[in-house]
């Protein structure tokens, strides 16, 4: 008897994958206090789940969401967006700061850190802005910032004004000790809305081309390498820029991501000239896809990012010209990339965990393993329940996802921060000895 | 009659430094004279100043030189007559020393290619500016008691070091005077290669004030630069990279060349503090251009003899 100790959880039977050790196979888990206390077989407690039939996992961190708060709370909230990254496995995320206002000023960090504290389900980051008002001109005051709890920089959702700009901004941040996020596109060449290609060719819709990215790319790496900034290039959507980063990876202090929705789909979607499909950076052909899916599986690109992005109905039910760019990604990234990806043998599973849980939780915080000791984040996953994506499904306040009526296989099942179940669609196998 | 440039820094022994100070202090006290009667000494400004080109020319008329002022406006400098040019015409005109500012780094050198006059460097760019550097020393030396108690102190340079010719001078100065020197600023203030001092870069004040800094070394911060590109904003700035009260204790000395952005590189109420050695660097400037015209002209040996 070690007394009813509501800290404590076990979880039995569960096969457990955890990348950082290799460990892959079923066994219990205890959880003690927010954190992993034992992992072995015939493991007893007072509070038990059983998990038979279920993978556990590291649990996932989204280095990329737009979760619109302050300003657009009609779209997403910090108690919408952590639901829906909840659902999704995600344990961790961090919140781009292109809002209304910018997160650019230490009294809005510490004002979300403060929201976040009450209304997160899950572990929540703020990056701030590189810029102030996202302008490219004036640096924000990283320092300040800093101490306020900001923990990265970013001028995410728009590109950078000048290489010149950039290398200082690079520099400050540097000086700050904070890392920079990147969104790279080169606004000179980018002036379409999907990829210039043959599809935007026959349908009429202005394109931006691939150099748009892969110039921004090359920039921003050189800058990484010249000035030692911590640089993290994030949605990565072509295989030239993938073929960049891996160039500068012993040269740079530099990683990458790329999203589910590069990693699943193609610029195809734009003969439907629905808005819906409209997203930056766009949809591309399927040799990038490939390349991209490719760089992820060989380590390349560190780890994937959903670059979450909820828009009202009236923003994408548009044509393209006139849609916002953006999906959702949190409720469906591990199953689209495991039923696509996975099933479709071109990634193994234990990669896909390590790029959705360890890689991108190492670059946030150290996290993302199951070693005894480390912060009990999981995500229990039925890799055989199939699923069809709908908006009564959904938890985010918004329904542009570019999988609405998909059917997909496996599905986050529960998730789980510091000890506690904070997302639960198993309760029946919940149960309590006496 | 030996003359002498005084263009940088980096070429000077500690030797060389002591002589300035002494020859400084003998002129401090009233017992040099008028080393500089009939020579004649040019300042020639391609840049604007008032305190070093005052400072200068005080130190010349006090010492009883001529002295011959070609400030940017109303002169051939103005009218858009070449370095070289203006140094050769001061030169036949008979100039014993060429006083010389100009907004480009090697100015200085260039000139003294050209001239058998001595040059001294009044500021070129952001290479050099010598004279600040012995003046500082000097302060310095005033305050320790002596320039050899500078030896093993720490001294943090703090601000803007990538545009500063005065860092690039009182960086060199003080490491010859056996100080130990850390450096300050931004990676957005500092060259690329801050290491090619081979000093210790440090992110803060209260981070130099840890390291064991006794003297604070503040750099000019220019307006255009406050809120940009490279400073975010005077609030982050004062707070990283300024001097305010609290840092003040423990017998730590602050220093700035002028003039000061009250409230940026050092908070309103440090300025004239005891702490401060701002107002006897401002009074070391006649006595140090004294010797250092003194020395350029080779009026030094005269004095001697």
């Amino acid at each position: 008897m070690t007394g009813n100790d509501v800290n404590e959880l076990v979880i039995r039977h569960s096969r457990i994958l955890d990348p950082a050790t290799g460990l892959d196979e079923v066994a219990d888990i205890r959880l003690h206090a927010g954190r992993i206390a034992e992992i072995g077989d015939g493991l007893r407690g007072v509070r038990e789940l059983d998990a038979d039939g279920l993978h556990l996992f590291p649990g996932f961190v989204d280095v990329h969401a737009h979760w619109r708060t302050p300003g657009r709370e009609d779209e997403e909230s910090i108690e919408s967006g952590s639901a829906a990254a909840a659902a999704g496995g995600f344990t961790g995320v961090v919140m781009m700061p292109n809002t209304d206002p910018v997160v650019d000023k230490p009294a809005i960090v510490s004002g979300l850190l403060r929201r976040i504290e009450r209304e997160s389900r899950v572990r929540a980051y703020v990056s701030a802005a590189l810029h102030a008002g996202l302008g490219g001109e004036q640096l924000t005051e990283m320092r300040l910032l800093k101490e306020a709890g900001a923990f990265c920089v970013s001028d995410d959702g728009l590109g950078t004004a000048s290489a010149g700009v950039l290398r200082n901004g690079m520099l400050y941040a540097r000086t700050a000790d904070l890392p920079v996020i990147l969104h790279c596109e080169d606004h000179t060449l980018a002036t379409g809305v999907v990829h210039e290609g043959a599809y935007a060719a026959l349908a009429g819709v202005p394109g931006s081309p691939a150099s748009a990215e892969d110039a921004a790319t090359a920039t921003a790496l050189i800058l990484a390498a010249e000035t030692g900034a911590k640089v993290h290039i994030t949605h990565v959507s072509t295989a030239l820029s993938a073929a960049l980063v891996g160039f500068f990876k012993e040269r740079a202090e530099v990683t990458a991501d790329t999203t589910p929705h590069h990693l699943t789909l193609t610029e195809g979607l734009v003969s439907t000239l629905d808005g819906m499909y409209r997203v930056n950076p766009p949809l591309r052909p399927e040799e990038d896809r490939d390349g991209v899916t490719v760089a992820l599986r060989d380590g390349v690109l560190d780890f994937v990012a959903t670059d979450h992005a909820p828009h009202a109905s009236e923003e994408k039910e548009l044509p393209f010209e006139e849609a916002a760019p953006g999906f959702l990604g949190h409720e469906t990234a591990f199953a689209t990339l495991y039923t696509e990806l996975v099933l479709g043998g071109r990634l193994s599973l234990i990669r896909l965990v390590e790029a959705m849980s360890r890689a991108p939780g190492r670059w946030v915080n150290g996290s993302g393993s199951l070693q005894v000791g480390a912060p009990a984040d999981l995500a229990l996953v039925d890799l055989s329940e199939e699923w069809t994506v709908g908006r009564d499904v959904l938890l985010s306040r918004s329904s542009n996802s570019p999988y609405l009526g998909r059917s997909l296989t496996g599905r986050v099942v529960g998730t789980i921060v510091g000890g506690e179940m904070i997302y639960d669609r198993i309760g029946t196998r919940l149960g309590t000895r006496t | 009659m030996e003359t002498r440039n005084f263009l940088t820094l980096e070429d000077m022994e500690r030797e060389d430094l002591r002589a300035v100070l002494d020859l400084a202090r003998a002129h401090a006290e009233g017992r040099l004279g008028h080393p500089l009667t009939e020579k004649t000494v040019c300042l020639a400004f391609f840049e604007a100043s008032t305190r070093t080109a005052v400072s200068f020319e005080l130190a010349a008329r006090r010492g009883g030189a001529d002295v011959i002022s070609l400030s940017e406006k109303g002169s051939a400098i103005a009218k858009g007559e070449s370095l070289i040019d203006t140094v050769v015409t001061l030169d036949r005109l008979g100039a014993d020393a060429i006083v010389l500012r100009h907004p480009a780094a090697g100015a200085a050198a260039l000139a003294a290619r050209h001239t058998a006059a001595a040059v001294v460097n009044a500021g070129d760019g952001c290479g050099q500016h010598p004279t600040q550097a012995l003046l500082d020393l000097y302060a310095l030396s005033g305050s320790f008691g002596g320039f050899d108690e500078l030896v093993g102190r720490r001294v943090a340079v703090v601000g803007d070091i990538l545009h500063s010719r005065v860092a690039r001078s009182v960086i060199p100065a003080f490491a010859k005077a056996g100080m130990e020197v850390a450096l300050v600023a931004p990676r957005t203030l500092l060259p690329l290669d801050a290491g090619a001092w081979e000093l210790p870069v440090l992110s803060s004040v209260d981070e130099a004030l840890g390291w064991g800094a006794g003297v604070l070394y503040m750099l000019r911060l220019q307006r255009e630069r406050m809120t940009g590109a490279r400073v975010p904003s005077v609030a982050e700035y004062a707070r990283y990279y300024g001097v305010a009260r609290r840092h003040l204790g423990a017998g730590v000395l602050i220093m700035h060349p002028g003039p000061v952005n009250r409230g940026v590189e050092v908070s309103g109420d440090v300025v004239l503090d005891r702490a401060s050695l701002i107002p006897d660097q401002v009074a070391a400037g006649t006595h140090v251009r004294s010797a250092v015209l003194t020395l350029a002209t080779g009026a030094a040996h005269e004095v001697a003899a």
